[in-house]
C-alpha cells in the first residue's frame, strides 16, 4: 500500500486519547484472534489477553500524556517559526515604508524614553529610600510660629533639650549645627572642609557606623573634654592617601589639634557633603530658648509611632515650655518633617508637574502611534484582501499585521530604554553644582520602564490589529474590485483618526500653557530688578580659624590688609566684604526698634535683616545711595554705632520719614544706633522671596572672623582673578583657606536652578508634543487626500481653481486644530492650578499666554496641513482619475 | 512515572509465577528497537515478535509496550503512521528513523560490553588477587 495514499486517511486534528484507545484495541482484538485460532474459548482468549496486557488504565493514560506532550511541542514549534516568518514578512514591508517606519519607531521610542526618565528621576529622588536603616523612622525638627508665619525656623539648645529630655515617642533626638573647618597639614595647602558640629548620639541615631574606628562617646560634647573629630572616608584618601594609622592620630582644625576617633564609610555624607563632624559644644551665650537659628535638629521616632503622634508629643512640650517660658516660647512649636520631605520637599512639586506633563506626552505619544498604524492598517486593505483571496486564513492575517506592529514596537522599545538611560544621565547636570545631593541616587527604574514599554507595545498592538481586524472582514470582493478606496471603510476610521489627532492637539495646548507659564516664571525672575549688579563681581568666603585670630581686633587687621591689597590689583574697580552677599542663603534677621517708637505688641514686633559691611561693600555690589552718606573708615565706634537702612526699614519703622539722624537699636548690636544714610532696597534673599526691612552695620564697629568678600573688576570674567585672590590671601597668612569661591553671576543664577529646570523640561515636553501633533495632523490630512484623490481629480478637470482644491483641504485641518485648541485650553483651565505655587509673576490664567498659544500652534499646524494640501492642488486630472 | 519493567514468568512445576524483574532503563526500548529495525510493524507484532524470540524465559507485559514506543517517537527514533491492517482496520505503524538506527548500534554495544563485564564476573571462580 502506498503511504501517499494513505496519508489521506490522517486526520488533520489528532486526538491523542481516540488515537490511543484504538491503538490499544486493536492490540486486544489482534490477540484475540490469535488465541481464538490456536482453539481458546473467546472468553478465556479475552481474559487471558487482558491480563498479559497489564493495567490498561494506566497505560493508556500515560501514552496519552506523552502524545499530548508531543502535539503540545510541535505547536510551539510552528508558532515560534511562524513569528520569525512574520517578523522577517514585517521587518521587509517595514523597510519599504521608512518614513513611516522612522516616524513610529522614534514617536515610540521618545516616549518611552522621556517618559521613563522622568518616572525614574522621581522615583528615585521621591521613592527610593535614604541610606539609612527604617529611615521611615527619621524626621527633621524645625521650630515653628505659626501666629509669626514663621515655619521651618533652625531651633534653639534649650528647645532642643526639652525636647530630648521629656518626649514618649522618640527613641532618640540628636543636633547638628553647619560647619565648616579649615584643615591644615596631611597633603596639600589650607583647605576649608565642611561638616557640621553633631550631638555624640546623632550618627547612632542615622543608624551609620564607622568604616574604622569609633563614633563619639555620650560624654564627648562636654566643654573641657579633648577635641576630637570624625572624618568621611573621602576626605582620608584625598588628604592622608588612605592612612591606616591615621584612628588615634591628631589633625590640625582651625588651628588646633583634634584626634581622629573615627574615619566614616565611603559614600556617607552629613548634612550635605560633609567631611568633618566634632562634637556640638554649646556656648553659654546661646543657651536660651529664643536664640533660634542656627542648630537643625534629627529624631528617630519609636517603631509603630506615626510622625503625627511624635509631632503632638513634642507640641504637649511645646505648650509646657509656652507657660514656663512666655517670653521666648509663645507660638513657638516644633515642625516635625519626614527626613525624605525635609530633604526633597521643594522637588517634590516641580516633579508631580513633570509626571503630569510626561503622561501628557504618553498620551499624545500613544494617540500618534495609533494614528500612524490605523493609516498603515488601511493603506493595506489591498494586500489583505489578496492574501485572504489566496487562502490564508483571518486569524493568521490579523497575526502578520500585529507581528508587524510587534516589531515597531519592539524596536522603539528598545531606543526608547537606550534614550530613558541617556536621559536620566543628563537630569544630573540638571542639579546645582552638575551633581545631585548624595541621598538621590539616580538611574532607571526597572519597573516604571517595564510598564512604559508595556503600555506603547498595547497601544501599538491594540491600534496595529484593529484595522487588520476590520480589513480581515470586509468582504473580499469588494475590497478588491474597488480598489484601496474601499478598504478604509471610510467614515467611521476617519473619524477614529480626526479624534486621536483633536486629543494630540489638546494635549500638546495644555503643555505648551503650562510651558509657557513656567518659561515666563523664570524669565520674571532671571530678569527681574534685583537692586545690585552681580555682573563682573568675584566673591568668596572666609573664616579666620579663632586659634588664631583670638580677639576681634586680629580679625579686622588682617581684613583691613586683604582688602586693601585686593584694591591695589590691577582691573579692580571695588573691594567690600560683608557676611552674607545676596542670594547666598545669609539670611540673618531679628528683632529691630526706633528709638521713642512705642513698644510693639507681642506677635508685632518689627524683624529686620542685619548684617555688617565694609564701607565699599554696596559701591561693590552695584547698590546706590538714596539719602545721606555711605560708610567710612572712620565709622568704628561699636558703643555708639551708626547704621544704614534701606528703603523698606524707612517705611515700615519711620512712617516713610527721613530717618537720618534718628536713633535705633536691632538684634545686630547691644547699643543704639544712628542712622546716617539710606540705601536702595535690593533683593537680599533668593527669589521670590520677599525682601524686607534690612540695617546695615560698619564692619569696623564690631569685627568678625567670617566674612565674604567681592571685589569688582573692569574684566568681562571676574574668575580670571581667582589666582590673584588666592595669592594675597596667602601671601598673609598660608593657613587661611578660601572658600565659595564663585562669580557674583554663577551665585544669583543658581538659585534660580529650580525654575530654569522646570521651565527647560516642560518647555521640551510641550515641544515634543507639539511635534507629535504635527506629525498626527499631517498624517491625517495626506491620508485624506490621497483617498480624494480621485474626486479631486474630477473637481480640477471639471473647472475648480487649486485655491478651491486647497481650501477644501484646509477647511478640513482647520476643524481638527480648532477643536483641538479649543478642548485644550479648556483642559488647561483647569490644569495650571496644579502651577500656581511655581509661578513667579504671571497668573496661572494669564490671559496673553492663553491667546500666545493657539496662534504658535495654529502656525505649526498650518504648515503640518498645507503640504499635503499643496499635494492635493498639484494632482493632474488625467493621472488621478486613471489611477486605480 | 511508570515504572518501566518486564515480566518474567519461570516454570517451577506449580504452573506460572508471575515474578516482575526491573530491568536496565533502555532494556526494553532497546529490544523495541531491534524489532523494529527488521522492518515497520505495529505494536501487537512487537509483541509478538519479543515474546517469540525470548520464548519461554522472557515475555514483555504487554501493555507497558505503548508508553514505551509512544516515547521513541517523542525522542525522534522512531516514526508513526497510520495505515489499514490486512483486517481492514486503522492500525499504527512504526518504523525506525536513521536516529533510531544509530541508537540502536550504540545501544547494542553498550548493552554487549554490560553482558560480557557482568558475564565475566559470574564466571570467574577464584577470588581475584
Amino acid at each position: 500500500m502506498s503511504d501517499r495514499w494513505l496519508r489521506w486517511f490522517q486526520p488533520t486534528r489528532r486526538d491523542p486519547k481516540r488515537d490511543v484507545d484504538e491503538e490499544i484495541q486493536f492490540h486486544l482484538d489482534a490477540r484475540i484472534a490469535d488465541l481464538v485460532s490456536r482453539g481458546a474459548s473467546p472468553d478465556d482468549a479475552r481474559r487471558q489477553a487482558l491480563s498479559e496486557f497489564g493495567d490498561a488504565d494506566a497505560v493508556r493514560a500515560d501514552t496519552v500524556r506523552i502524545d499530548e506532550r508531543i502535539i503540545r511541542r510541535e505547536r510551539r514549534a510552528d508558532w515560534i517559526s511562524e513569528f520569525i516568518r512574520d517578523a522577517r514578512l514585517g521587518f521587509r514591508s517595514l523597510l519599504r515604508t521608512p518614513a513611516y517606519t522612522i516616524t513610529t519607531v522614534l514617536c515610540a521610542a521618545l516616549g518611552i524614553g522621556v517618559t521613563g526618565a522622568i518616572v525614574s528621576a522621581s522615583y528615585s529622588i521621591l521613592v527610593r529610600p535614604l541610606p539609612y536603616p527604617h529611615d521611615e523612622q527619621l524626621v527633621t525638627i524645625y521650630s515653628d510660629n505659626p501666629g509669626h508665619g514663621y515655619k521651618s525656623v533652625n531651633i534653639s539648645w534649650p528647645d532642643f533639650v526639652d525636647w530630648r529630655d521629656r518626649n514618649q515617642t522618640f527613641s532618640g533626638i540628636g543636633i547638628f549645627t553647619w560647619n565648616s573647618n579649615t584643615i591644615t597639614g596631611g597633603s596639600g595647602d589650607a583647605e576649608r572642609v565642611t561638616g557640621s558640629e553633631i550631638s555624640p548620639n546623632l550618627f547612632a541615631i542615622l543608624g551609620v557606623r564607622p568604616a574604622f574606628g569609633r563614633l563619639f562617646l555620650p560624654n564627648e560634647d562636654d566643654r573641657g573634654r579633648a577635641p576630637v573629630t570624625l572624618i568621611s572616608h573621602r576626605l582620608w584618601l584625598r588628604r592622608f592617601g588612605g592612612d591606616s594609622t591615621l584612628v588615634g592620630r591628631t589633625i590640625n582644625l582651625d588651628g588646633r589639634a583634634h584626634t581622629v576617633v573615627g574615619i566614616m564609610s565611603p559614600g556617607f555624607n552629613f548634612p550635605d557633603r560633609g567631611d568633618v563632624w566634632v562634637p556640638f559644644k554649646t556656648d553659654p551665650a546661646l543657651e536660651r530658648h529664643g536664640n533660634r537659628g542656627y542648630a537643625g535638629a534629627i529624631g528617630r521616632i519609636k517603631p509603630g509611632v506615626t510622625v503625627a503622634q511624635a509631632s503632638a508629643d513634642l507640641h504637649r512640650i511645646d505648650a509646657l515650655l509656652a507657660r514656663e517660658v512666655p517670653d521666648e516660647n509663645e507660638g513657638w512649636q516644633a515642625g516635625v518633617l519626614t527626613m525624605r520631605d525635609d530633604l526633597v520637599g521643594d522637588l517634590r512639586r516641580p516633579l508631580e508637574v513633570f509626571l503630569v506633563a510626561v503622561a501628557m506626552v504618553l498620551l499624545t505619544v500613544c494617540a500618534n502611534l495609533a494614528n500612524l498604524m490605523l493609516a498603515r492598517g488601511a493603506a493595506r486593505g489591498r494586500e489583505v484582501a489578496i492574501r485572504a483571496a489566496l487562502g490564508a486564513s483571518r486569524g493568521r492575517i490579523v497575526r502578520q499585521l500585529m507581528t508587524e506592529s510587534i516589531v515597531t514596537a519592539v524596536l522603539g522599545g528598545v531606543l526608547g530604554v537606550a534614550i530613558a538611560w541617556w536621559g536620566v544621565r543628563l537630569l544630573r547636570f540638571a542639579f546645582p553644582d552638575q551633581s545631585p545631593p548624595f541621598y538621590v541616587k539616580l538611574g532607571l527604574d526597572a519597573v516604571a520602564i517595564a510598564f512604559i514599554v508595556v503600555i506603547t507595545l498595547v497601544t501599538g498592538i491594540l491600534f496595529g490589529s484593529v484595522p487588520a481586524l476590520r480589513t480581515a472582514r470586509t468582504n473580499l470582493d469588494t475590497t478588491l474590485r474597488e480598489g484601496s478606496r474601499a478598504a478604509g471603510t471610510g467614515l467611521h476610521r476617519s473619524r477614529l483618526r480626526g479624534a486621536l489627532v483633536v486629543s494630540e492637539i489638546a494635549l500638546s495646548v495644555v503643555l505648551m500653557v503650562g510651558a509657557a507659564l513656567l518659561a515666563r516664571s523664570y524669565k520674571n525672575l532671571a530678569g527681574s530688578d534685583l537692586g545690585f549688579d552681580e555682573h563682573h563681581v568675584l566673591s568668596a568666603r572666609i573664616t579666620l580659624p579663632s586659634s588664631d585670630y583670638a580677639t576681634r581686633g586680629e580679625a579686622a587687621v588682617f581684613y583691613q590688609r586683604l582688602l586693601t591689597d585686593l584694591r591695589r590689583l590691577p582691573d579692580v574697580v571695588s573691594v567690600g566684604s560683608a557676611q552674607g552677599i545676596p542670594f547666598s542663603g545669609w539670611n540673618v534677621q531679628g528683632e529691630a526698634h526706633v528709638e521713642g517708637a512705642p513698644p510693639p505688641k507681642r506677635g508685632d514686633e518689627l524683624i529686620a535683616h542685619y548684617q555688617y559691611v565694609t564701607p565699599d561693600y554696596f559701591k561693590t555690589i552695584g547698590v546706590s545711595l538714596v539719602r545721606g552718606r555711605w560708610f567710612n573708615d572712620a565709622d568704628r565706634d561699636s558703643l555708639n554705632p551708626v547704621v544704614l537702612v534701606n528703603e523698606l526699614m524707612v517705611a515700615k519703622a519711620f512712617g516713610g520719614h527721613d530717618p537720618i539722624g534718628k536713633r535705633m537699636g536691632s538684634s545686630g548690636s547691644d547699643h543704639a544706633a544712628t542712622v546716617v544714610g539710606v540705601i536702595k532696597d535690593f533683593r537680599h534673599y533668593r527669589l521670590p522671596e520677599p525682601m524686607g526691612p534690612a540695617v546695615y552695620y560698619p564692619y569696623a564697629s564690631y569685627p568678625g572672623r567670617q566674612q565674604t568678600i567681592v571685589v569688582r573688576t573692569a574684566h568681562d570674567h571676574p574668575q580670571t582673578l581667582i589666582p590673584e585672590l588666592r595669592a594675597a590671601v596667602r601671601s598673609i597668612d598660608k593657613r587661611v583657606a578660601l572658600y565659595q569661591v564663585q562669580t557674583f553671576d554663577e551665585v544669583v543664577s543658581r538659585s534660580f536652578w529650580r525654575q530654569r529646570l522646570q521651565g527647560n523640561v516642560v518647555t521640551v515636553f510641550a515641544a515634543l508634543a507639539l511635534c507629535l501633533a504635527c506629525i498626527g495632523l499631517y498624517g491625517v490630512i495626506s491620508y485624506a487626500v490621497a483617498q480624494r484623490t480621485r474626486e479631486l481629480g474630477v473637481r480640477i478637470a471639471l473647472g475648480a481653481s487649486r485655491g478651491r482644491v486647497v481650501w477644501l483641504v484646509g477647511r478640513q485641518s482647520a476643524r481638527l486644530v480648532v477643536a483641538g485648541v479649543a478642548f485644550g485650553l479648556i483642559a488647561a483651565y483647569f490644569a495650571v492650578g496644579l502651577l500656581s505655587s511655581l509661578l513667579y509673576g504671571v497668573r496661572p490664567t494669564d490671559p496673553g499666554t492663553f491667546a500666545l498659544v493657539p496662534g504658535v500652534l495654529a502656525v505649526v499646524a498650518f504648515l503640518a496641513a498645507v503640504i499635503p494640501a499643496a499635494r492635493a492642488a498639484r494632482v493632474d486630472p488625467i493621472i488621478a482619475m486613471r489611477s486605480e | 512515572m511508570y515504572t518501566r519493567s518486564i515480566v518474567a514468568y519461570t516454570s517451577n512445576g506449580h504452573g506460572y509465577m508471575p515474578r516482575t524483574v526491573d530491568l536496565l532503563q533502555g532494556t526494553l526500548d532497546l529490544l523495541i528497537l531491534k524489532t523494529l529495525s527488521w522492518g515497520p510493524a505495529h505494536g501487537y507484532a512487537v509483541a509478538r515478535w519479543i515474546e517469540t524470540l525470548t520464548g519461554e524465559v522472557l515475555r514483555v507485559g504487554e501493555g507497558s509496550l505503548y508508553p514505551a514506543l509512544h516515547r521513541l517517537e517523542e525522542r525522534g527514533w522512531v516514526e508513526s503512521s497510520w495505515q489499514i491492517s490486512s483486517t481492514k482496520r486503522r492500525t499504527k505503524v512504526y518504523r525506525l528513523t536513521a536516529k533510531g538506527r544509530q541508537q540502536l548500534k550504540a545501544e547494542t554495544g553498550t548493552w554487549s560490553q554490560f553482558v560480557d563485564a557482568v558475564a565475566k564476573v559470574l564466571k570467574t571462580e577464584e577470588r581475584p588477587l
